[in-house]
């Protein structure tokens, strides 16, 4: 599923949907990230750990070209990221969903909105909005409280938000930096169970977080980096029981964001 | 190509900052208005003086008076002479009798005076028209330098300083109309590119959101772009507007003062949109890069 080394070894495996090759990143004299090289392979579900600014921010930010690298290769879905055209970023975005600790919704707007804009600014036709906002609200549990702003919701549920905000243009790849940080343990295990979810549906989900207990429950393959450095890169597959985590309300529904193909 | 609904959402948004802050925008179209106002003034003024000094060129000639004694050959000699000078579009002749006849005609009552006189004192002339083209200093300055070696001429007369005078202070405000301008265009950008800054620096968790899903620089930018074009438009309106309750105001007062023609208005409100526009791209600069914070 993936190489420890993969610049070591040419070319990236077709499979692989992210690549770094050498990384190095600096912000002004401060370097982020020194030497680090891994892939991931479609359909992956990876954790990222390690202590407060140790990196991990800086690995999903490259990933979704907020920042680009000092040195080194990244690779996104087959396109190397570090030497596009500017101009061409936003597109390749469309395919990466994003979710936050601080969920960053829009605050005057009510739920409905705050997911159906993801899909307005990316020019879908307005009845394929709508239907595809009522998916995966329904998905997340929330279309009942669709005309709800984010500050009539628990947190849980603003993340809930934010995942159908993340999920309704059908991402290949969903980053999550510290989904879970503002949650308290119940929410943040219903929020890895929908993560799952998304994950089983054949998205490649890639989240940081900085928990040793969410990482020793849920990880199942974990890349610890510490102080920009790429420290251990395990596999852990068949150490979580994602049943158990996904609890049974939560199969209702299918999983958000893969049942139709929703880019005009 | 946008959809309707993309349309409808850049629409909204456009006048969105207008709604959120009010205050802010109104100061910023007064400001602005009022600045556009002290440039629409000095153009307005420079528009009017180049007319009255297109007005007085019309008027411009030189007048060649002649020896006395000149046989009717030697001055009949002289009206090819004086015609093939470039500049010069027509030539008459103006016998002393016609002199007198003007002369008296400008005395008005006091023409009675002129039956004092022993005999005619004034002497025969060339009046001189002149092309278009000629009507400046400098070639009415060359075509005396020419002419005033002629033995046959006793004198040449034009309204010298009256022309020059006119060209210098046409010049002086023309200069003071740049530099106001120069000045007016700056402030008003920097004003509609601060009100927009506030507007982004307002709006900086929804182009962060756009940037993460993928809007395009295009897309993001669209709504500041038409918030400063409609700012300059708004301002440019009012100190025309402004211009306008001035001249019916002071109507009467302003004899001969020309006002815009409604090409040269719309003119200027199109220059105060692209104010505007400046404006809010150069508010915009730094927000254009492919960074969303994250």
């Amino acid at each position: 599923m993936f190489s420890r080394d993969p610049a070591a070894s040419g070319p990236l495996e077709e499979r692989s949907v992210i690549g770094f090759r050498h990384v190095d990143l600096v912000y002004s004299d401060q370097t982020a990230l020194a030497d680090v090289s891994f892939t991931v392979t479609n359909g992956e579900f990876l954790c990222i750990t390690g202590p407060s600014g140790a990196g991990k921010s800086s690995v999903l930010r490259l990933i979704a070209m907020d920042a680009f690298p000092t040195k080194g290769e990244v690779i996104v879905r087959g396109q190397l990221a570090s030497r596009m055209n500017r101009r061409k970023v936003p597109r390749l975005r469309r395919e990466i969903g994003f979710v936050f600790q601080d969920f960053r919704l829009l605050e005057d707007r009510d739920v409905f909105d705050n997911v159906a804009f993801a899909q307005l600014v990316v020019g879908i036709k307005s009845n394929q909005i709508t239907k595809n906002v009522m998916r995966v609200l329904t998905q997340v549990g929330l279309w009942n409280k669709r005309h709800r702003l984010p500050r009539e919701l628990s947190g849980g549920e603003q993340q809930r938000v934010a995942i159908a905000r993340a999920m309704v243009n059908s991402p290949k790849i969903l980053l999550a930096d510290e989904p879970t940080g503002n949650l308290d343990p119940e929410t943040a295990q219903e929020i890895i169970g929908l993560l799952f979810r998304i994950n089983d549906a054949g998205t490649c989900v890639i989240f940081s977080t900085h928990d040793h207990g969410i990482v020793r429950t849920f990880g199942e393959r974990v890349i610890v980096v510490r102080d920009g450095k790429l420290v251990s890169d395990e596999k852990r597959r068949g150490a979580v029981d994602r049943k158990a985590t996904i609890t049974d309300h939560m199969y209702r529904a299918p999983a958000p964001g893969r049942q139709e193909k929703v880019h005009a | 190509m946008l959809r309707s609904a993309q349309l409808q959402y850049l629409l909204k948004e456009s006048f969105a900052g207008f709604h959120r802050r009010k205050l802010t925008t109104g100061v910023t179209i007064l400001i602005m208005g009022s600045s556009l106002l002290v440039l629409a003034v000095l153009t307005l003024a420079t528009l009017n003086l180049a007319l009255a000094l297109e007005r007085a060129r019309t008027g411009i000639d030189i007048r060649v008076f002649l020896q006395e004694g000149l046989t009717q050959t030697a001055r009949a000699d002289l009206q090819p002479r004086l015609v093939s000078i470039p500049g010069v579009s027509g030539v008459t002749y103006i016998s002393p009798e016609m002199a007198l006849h003007e002369f008296s005609g400008t005395l008005g009552q006091d023409a009675d005076l002129l039956e004092m006189l022993d005999g005619n004192p004034l002497p025969p002339s060339y009046h001189l028209q002149l092309t278009v083209e000629a009507r400046n200093l400098d070639t009415v300055r060359a075509i005396r330098d020419e002419v005033a070696g002629w033995a046959e001429v006793e004198e040449i007369v034009f309204h010298q300083d009256w022309i020059d005078a006119l060209e210098r202070w046409t010049f002086r405000f023309q200069l003071a109309s740049m530099i106001v301008g120069l000045i007016v265009f700056v402030a008003a950008v920097f004003v509609i590119s601060n009100t927009v800054k506030l507007t982004m620096a307002a709006s900086a968790r929804v182009i962060q959101i756009q940037k993460l899903v993928g809007a395009t620089n295009a897309f993001i930018r669209t709504p500041f772009l038409a918030e400063g074009a409609l700012q300059g438009f708004l301002a440019g309106s009012l100190a025309m507007g402004l211009l306008a309750v001035a001249g019916v105001l002071l109507e009467g007062r302003l004899g001969g003062v020309v006002f815009f023609a409604p090409g040269q208005i719309a003119g200027f409100i199109g220059f105060c949109v692209l104010l505007g526009l400046i404006g809010s791209w150069s508010a915009m600069r730094k927000y254009l890069t492919l960074r969303s914070d994250l």
